[in-house]
């Protein structure tokens, strides 16, 4: 007897059941025929004849049941039944199928969402072909461990790397500011060059034309370009027919061979590009690397045979790497799940608490209505059904209620999930895409399984058991229902316990959220902004001009000029390396006439004289240089507050001298002063500025005049009337009107804007809004349990309260009575919900990188859940105490 | 139908009686029931109503397989008949219900010991 041929006949019957059912018709058919036939050849009649042998065969319902029975499909039959009872008794109850389906929607959709977020931000981030084997190698300082970089290497090296055994491909890249001109206004574009293996590295088809390919390295070395999706959405409107156009780049004209899709925007070490060129095209020759490793490589055999290689580079360019460094492959999403990790993490178990919450509220839901459904389950029980079946029956109706609860869910979690990519978009890879597919599909269907199991399995072994003798007689009126009351008691704790939970949680993310708000910044963001000027230092002609530190520090004070001759522009400064809230360069400082016994370091602001007025940052003492001092750099220096008072703290600082020893020429490109490294007079200390991020203490500030040290790209902030991006075209004009090849960067950015896309500021709002929402579905998830409970419970009870009544029982005695158990198990989950949260809070701050929010917010969603509890549980009660006793003796 | 001279059907036998029935020939159902008590020499009773489910079953099974054919009178019927697998289960079943005659008639033709 072969299995398949059971299985195959099983289906058979599953799948052609009406034809099988006709099949035994007929066949009954001419059994009777036969048989009737033969009778009367015995001499029946024929009218007797067909009577007995349909007798002696039986019903044909009986034998097609037989049938199916024979193929095993008895148990598929009564599912389908209990199915069709559950969706029909489900159907009857709206009001219950709601509240519970919805219970679990919210639930399941929330999971859902934070599942699919999880999928697409941090396990299938990026379209790159075995994304998981793509490697950045990171060179960490041992001197000191929180600095982590990247570095670039020259031809042959990028070639004896690629002989590495470990390596199945290695991609060389570099990324350059580039101007598209001939047309109009210069406009800066991102470039990336290239090696020419990118295509098969990447492994992501181009959407139209083509990608980088080997052939681009042959030479004639034609100029050809590919887009990427955005830029040819902004810039060529998404038009198709732009393969084979010409796009000018700083003067050369390229041909556009390809245009990459949506999903591809390479890099995120170093910067989206808008433009992908190939290596053959680019003058210098470093290039930052990213290595694929074999199939079956461990990390840590790449990292020694690599490792080996990088510290050889490091000796023929000791300039390019720390002193002391060891090198990590990094895969490409670890910088995400360092950021976003522990949140993503934390926002998941806040999700599962929601689950966990709304599951609580659909067996509290089905409890209750359990109990007016013991009448039913007792006839059930008395006519033959095995608890095994009532429990089944049970299940299947909590399965097709949480399925309800998963569909609904699975669509809400698509809007949901994507609302963390737009509240905080810096702290997710850009190429991360957030869909509905298969194993998401998969794991909300597992979940919905498992929440249908969860909520329904108490409920169904508790009624399975019903009292028959007991239900039949008593109708429904009862007076007891103590017993009854337990299982409750402990769901509705557990539910408030950890309703509490997540409030808290979410306290103490808003609490850091508004700390973040309102701390201090020490200047004015509003109606400024920030103008980033990358000059063109590889254009040997253009170069030339302003390579001198004298004739770049006049270019920079002549752009500054005409941008301040704007209208609408207050005022404009230079603060090349000082655009809050993380600004300045870390920087090693001495005091004059004190010898030295600790390292001190300080952020150094290079900017122009106007930084103060401009910034609208306060002056506490002293003055700003002059002008004729900005010209000359050297001698000047101004202090924040926080370094005056931690070194000077008799208030003595301004007249003091300090120097910084290392602020010289380092680099090639760079233009100094004749002593930048010599001794400084403080002239001034202004108020304190946030400069290591918006939650963290203000570091140690120092100011110099920015013809100090020049690099060939310069920042101003410029302070406007109105809206200041609308001046970006008249700011453009005026830079061009200093230089008609001068283009401004892309990132012009509004300083409001910029605080609220910093990925600290951006990440605590994301996560103060999911929380905030999630606690807040929590706490009516928790409060609709408790108000059907109560609601329940007294209109069970109904009689019992009016012969209380009528034995003279007190209103405030039976307000009492019927609300107590509820709150007292209220209290008690409020309690453990108390002690979880003291014994978790040093863990959640740590996860949650908070220190700011204090006990005062647990304080205050303890009271905010006692006093939504207490009216959950007292509004029904009070309907208990306001019964007319003679009313309630005769309810039924 | 309690005539002395017809037996109740043993339990379990009449998935064996209707694979031997087959075996002759395909048959209809009806035609499974005649034979049967054609060959009993009309001594054995089989419940009409229990015959189709264990026909059902043993082609569940596999043991028999069915196919749509013409009656003798020319209707429409269903006829079984035994597969390769029916076959061997008949044959096994056949050697265990000769076996059990066997035993059985030995311990009911054993003497008292010592009598």
């Amino acid at each position: 007897m072969s299995l398949w041929s059971r299985v195959r006949s099983s289906l058979r019957a599953v799948f052609r059941g009406e034809r099988t059912y006709r099949e035994v018709a007929q066949e009954m058919e001419f059994h009777v025929q036969a048989c009737t036939e033969d009778l009367m050849r015995q001499g029946l009649p024929p009218g007797e004849a067909l009577r007995r042998a349909r007798a002696e065969l039986g019903s044909v319902p009986l034998q097609q049941q037989g049938l199916r029975q024979a193929a095993g499909l008895r148990l598929f039959d009564e599912m389908g039944g209990d199915l069709r009872f559950g969706l029909r008794s489900i159907w009857k109850n709206p009001v219950f199928s709601g509240v519970t389906v919805l219970s679990l929607a919210l639930g399941i959709g929330a999971t859902t969402a934070m599942f699919s977020l999880i999928y697409a931000v941090l396990l299938h981030p990026f379209p790159y072909a075995d994304a998981d084997r793509i490697m950045n190698p990171a060179i960490f300082n041992e001197d000191n461990p929180q600095e982590r970089r990247w570095f670039a290497m020259t031809k042959p090296q990028f070639e004896l790397m690629r002989q590495a055994k470990s390596l199945e491909s290695l991609l060389g890249f570099r990324n350059m500011n580039m101007e598209i001109s001939g047309a109009g206004l210069p406009e800066d574009v991102a470039a990336v060059y290239l090696t020419e293996n990118a295509d098969a590295f990447f492994g992501v088809p181009a959407l139209l034309g083509r990608g980088i390919q080997p052939s681009d390295a042959l030479p004639p070395h034609e100029p050809v370009v590919v887009l990427n999706y955005k830029f040819w959405q902004r810039h060529y409107n998404g038009d198709a027919q732009v393969i084979g156009h010409t796009l000018q780049l700083d003067h050369v004209n390229y041909t556009i061979v390809g245009v990459m899709p949506r999903r591809f925007a390479f890099n995120d070490t170093l910067g989206t590009g808008d433009v992908y060129l190939p290596r053959s095209l680019l003058q210098g020759n470093f290039y930052t690397p990213w290595l694929k490793l074999k199939a079956g490589v461990s990390r840590p055999e790449a990292d020694a045979e690599i490792g080996q290689l990088v510290h050889q580079f490091a000796k023929e360019f000791p300039a390019r790497f720390p002193k002391k460094f060891h090198m990590q492959l990094e895969p490409i999403v670890v910088p995400y799940e360092r950021n976003t990790g522990p949140m993503l993490a934390l926002l998941f178990a806040s999700v599962l608490l929601l689950l966990l919450i709304g599951c609580a509220n659909c067996s509290i839901l089905m409890l209750a209505r359990g109990a007016a459904r013991q009448h039913e389950l007792a006839v059930r029980s008395a006519i033959g059904a095995s608890r095994w079946r009532i429990v089944r029956q049970l299940l299947i109706e909590s399965a097709v209620i949480s399925f309800g609860g998963a569909i609904l869910g699975v669509a809400a979690s698509y809007w949901l999930a994507r609302l963390p990519l737009l509240l905080s978009p810096d702290s997710f890879p850009r190429e991360s895409v957030v869909t509905i597919n298969l194993p998401i599909l998969g794991f909300s269907v597992a979940l919905a399984l498992l929440a249908g199991m969860a909520v329904g399995l108490a409920p169904a072994l508790r009624l399975s058991r019903p009292d028959v003798s007991h239900a039949m007689q008593a109708s429904l009126r009862s007076a007891g229902g103590r017993r009854r009351g337990r299982a409750y008691q402990y769901v509705i704790a557990g539910q408030i316990a950890l309703t509490l939970l997540l409030m808290a949680g979410a306290g103490m993310t808003i609490g850091t959220f508004l700390y973040l708000m309102h701390a201090p910044l020490g200047y004015e963001p509003r109606h400024a902004m920030n103008v980033h000027i990358v000059m063109h230092w590889s254009d040997a002609k253009a170069w030339d001009a302003i390579k001198l530190r004298e004739s770049r520090a006049a270019f920079i004070d002549q752009m500054r000029q005409r941008m301040a001759s704007v209208p609408g522009v207050v005022s404009v400064t230079v603060g090349a390396n000082a655009l809050p809230p993380y600004s300045g360069w870390e920087q090693a400082w001495e005091m004059d006439g004190k010898v030295d016994d600790e390292a001190k370091q300080a952020r150094l602001h290079l900017t122009g004289s106007e930084y103060f007025s401009t910034m609208q940052i306060p002056l506490v003492s002293g003055r700003v240089w002059s002008e004729a001092e900005n010209a000359r750099g050297d001698g000047v220096a101004v202090i924040n507050e926080t370094m005056a008072r931690r070194y000077w703290p008799a208030g003595n600082a301004v007249g003091q001298r300090i120097r910084m020893p290392d602020l010289k020429l380092t680099a090639p490109l760079e233009a100094a002063s004749a002593n930048s490294s010599g001794w400084r007079e403080i002239v001034g200390v202004a108020g304190d500025v946030r400069n290591d991020g918006l939650d963290r203490p203000v570091l140690p500030a120092i100011y110099t005049p920015y013809t100090t040290l020049m690099t060939p790209e310069v920042r101003y902030q410029i302070r406007t009337q109105g809206d200041p991006l609308a001046l970006v075209r008249p700011v453009r004009e005026a830079v061009q009107s200093v230089n008609a090849d001068q283009q401004i960067a892309n990132d012009v950015v509004d300083l409001q804007a910029a605080i609220e896309r910093d990925p600290q500021w951006s990440r605590q709002r994301l996560f103060s809004v999911l929380f905030g929402v999630f606690s807040g579905m929590a706490l009516a998830l928790a409060l609709v349990g408790l108000f059907s409970v109560v609601s329940y419970s007294v209109a069970q009870r109904t009689n019992e309260f009016g012969v209380r009544l009528a034995l003279g029982a007190g209103r405030g005695h039976i307000l009492w009575v019927a609300a107590r158990t509820a709150a007292l198990s209220a209290c008690a989950g409020i309690v453990a919900g108390l002690a979880a949260n003291l014994a978790m809070r040093r863990l959640l701050a740590h996860w949650m990188n908070s220190n700011h929010a204090g006990l005062s917010g647990l304080a205050v969603v303890t009271l905010l859940l006692g006093a939504c509890t207490l009216a959950a549980c007292l509004l029904p009660a009070l309907r208990a105490a306001a019964i007319r006793p003679v009313e309630a003796l005769r309810y039924e | 139908m309690g005539d002395d001279k017809q037996l109740d059907l043993l339990q379990g036998t009449l998935d064996l009686l209707i694979l031997k029935a087959v075996s002759l020939g395909p048959l209809h159902g009806y035609g499974v029931l005649l034979r049967i008590q054609q060959i009993s020499g009309q001594t054995l009773v089989i419940q009409q109503g229990s015959l189709y489910p264990a026909l059902y079953r043993l082609e569940h099974q596999g043991a028999i397989a069915s196919d749509w054919g013409e009656s003798d009178n020319n209707r429409k019927a269903k006829f079984y008949r035994l597969t390769t697998a029916g076959r061997m289960r008949l044959e096994e079943e056949t050697e265990k219900w000769n076996r059990m005659v066997g035993t059985m008639g030995a311990i009911l033709l054993a003497e008292p010991e010592g009598a």
